[in-house]
């Protein structure tokens, strides 16, 4: 399985990957650093807030386009058949490969956090805010928080890569599954608060969101920024909780690529 | 051999419809009028779009909606714009309640043009989830005394606010606030007990003692109010002096102010405290 996730590292390292970081990391901090600036008096908390949405989209995106370039493509121009003539399980190829995409997502997640960090220490120049903001402990939590998401999202991916026949069906269904998967969390919380005392929305949304929080993971719960932007603690269960859903659907997702991937035929 | 190169006409044909179409509508365009496009904030979107737009992230959906209201121009609003900045920044408040600017850019804009009620709701969250600032639970409590006229729960909100101020001092200023404010109820009687449980929680002696005094205030107003009703039930005409009370015999002697601004009567015969000092 190791020689696998070493290959992915080095390829993901010698891909452009690592220019697209930075590149995308200079205009994350340029974007969080502007949009401070349009805050009166929390420059700051602005910037960790509209960085760490960056942050999430970017790590989402390599997630995505790594697992395409990585899997999905050496799959469908079947180059994947020169790595399964060596005597190994096509499970440890599989693992492998997500654990080299794991690893890259880490250091993309490290590099663009301490962009971030210096573009909040940065920001808002010698204006002192009323209520500081977090940058040590709780700052790399929400990003460990952020990186743990971009996994869930690169393992459903490989998930789709494993089973596809079309191109680019991973991007699609990887950004889509982001997306909704982050939006879960306001969805079940609007519902959970009335709709605003929309009967029509309740009836009709609400028993389908309940099997749908059973199907999609809610990723929204691995959204730990709060504490860096306002100092507000999270509670043991916040994290823990969290990082078991991520794990289990993480679990099942690579064991289902696992299984797919294992009875798949290449001709 | 190479074939003799031919002119691909039907696309030189296609490539001139275009042009004559593109030419066609162009030179018709600047005679009709544009609709109105209203440059300053106009549209409030469901919470589910805002939401997915910002690609599921509540927080930058927030962000978002809150750097709207900070960019819209007030001094080109008209009322419904104000209305939809209303729905935009309770929006915002619903997908991030702490966020600072939103409750500032509500408490300073919104409440002046008609909007209490998204205000309050924007400033009655910030005030949970910013369970350390002062400021969302003193706006809220200046909103209702200065646009709802409820000095009794400003009094109530503003003493919330008091013990999340970082300096003694300011704290005892924001509780001194709420002592005055409690002056202004109808309910007398409930607010001087109100300032007499002040009192009781008051950390520092002078202050519960300056509390006590203001209590009793309250109540010797509580004793005026009382003796006026009596007073113009008995001849059938409002109060017009203070001291008609005394000549009727419906109180001994008039209250002694203890701050030295004394009693007055409003135009409707009710007394009411005097606030500054009689010339």
């Amino acid at each position: 399985m190791w020689p696998f996730c070493i290959s992915t590292l080095r390829s993901g390292i010698r891909s452009r990957a690592v220019l697209l970081i930075l590149i995308l990391g200079a205009l994350l901090v340029g974007v969080a650093f502007l949009a401070s600036a349009f805050s009166p008096r929390q420059p700051r908390t602005v910037t960790i807030d509209v960085g760490m949405s960056g942050i999430r989209f970017s790590l989402v995106l390599f997630a995505v386009f790594w697992v395409q370039e990585l899997v999905a493509r050496e799959v469908e121009r079947r180059t994947v058949l020169y790595a399964l003539a060596y005597p190994v399980s096509r499970a440890a190829y599989i693992l492998g490969r997500f654990a080299g995409v794991v690893c890259l997502l880490a250091v993309a997640a490290v590099l663009l956090a301490g962009l971030l960090w210096f573009s909040v220490v940065s920001a808002g120049g010698h204006y002192e805010q009323g209520f500081g903001v977090q940058l040590g402990w709780p700052y790399w939590l929400a990003i460990i928080g952020l990186w743990v998401d971009a996994v869930v999202v690169a393992a459903f991916t490989l998930w789709i890569a494993t089973l596809s026949t079309v191109q680019m069906l991973p991007v699609a269904l990887g950004a889509a599954f982001a997306v909704g998967g982050k939006s879960l969390g306001a969805a079940l919380d609007y519902l959970a608060r009335g709709a605003d005392g929309d009967a029509n929305i309740m009836n009709r949304f609400g028993p389908l969101m309940q099997i749908i929080q059973w199907l999609l993971p809610d990723l929204s719960r691995l959204d730990w920024r709060i504490w860096s932007m306002y100092g507000v603690p999270l509670s043991d269960g916040t994290v823990i909780y969290g990082l078991a859903l991520a794990v289990g659907y993480v679990t099942v997702l690579l064991s289902l690529a696992v299984i797919t991937f294992s009875r798949r035929e290449f001709f | 051999m190479r074939s003799a190169w031919r002119w691909p006409w039907q696309a030189i044909v296609a490539l001139m419809m275009g042009c004559a179409v593109f030419v066609f509508a162009q030179s018709r365009l600047p005679g009709i009028r544009r609709a109105q496009v209203n440059a300053e904030i106009a549209i409030a979107l469901p919470v589910f779009v805002q939401v997915a737009m910002a690609g599921g992230d509540r927080y930058l959906a927030a962000s978002w909606a809150a750097i709207r209201a900070l960019v819209t121009e007030t001094s080109k609003m008209g009322p419904e714009d104000f209305r939809v900045l209303g729905v935009v920044q309770r929006d915002a408040s619903w997908l991030n309640p702490a966020h600072e600017d939103n409750y500032y850019i509500a408490a300073a804009i919104l409440p002046w043009e008609g909007q209490v009620e998204p205000a309050q709701v924007i400033l009655r969250r910030a005030t949970l989830a910013r369970f350390y600032d002062y400021q969302p639970a003193f706006y809220y409590a200046f909103n209702l005394m200065h646009f709802t006229g409820d000095y009794l729960a400003a009094s109530e909100w503003l003493r919330q606010a008091a013990p999340k101020l970082p300096k003694p001092d300011e704290r005892l200023l924001l509780e001194n606030f709420a002592a005055r404010w409690l002056d202004r109820t109808q309910d007398v009687e409930l607010a001087a007990r109100i300032v007499d449980a002040m009192a009781a929680q008051a950390k520092r002696k002078d202050f519960a003692d300056y509390l006590r005094v203001r209590a009793q205030r309250l109540r010797d107003l509580g004793v005026l109010r009382r003796a006026a009703i009596v007073y113009s039930d008995r001849h059938g005409k409002p109060l017009v002096e203070l001291s008609e009370l005394v000549s009727a015999g419906l109180v001994a002697k008039l209250p002694v102010d203890p701050f030295g601004f004394g009693f007055g009567i409003d135009p409707n015969g009710v007394p009411v405290l005097l606030n500054r000092p009689q010339k």
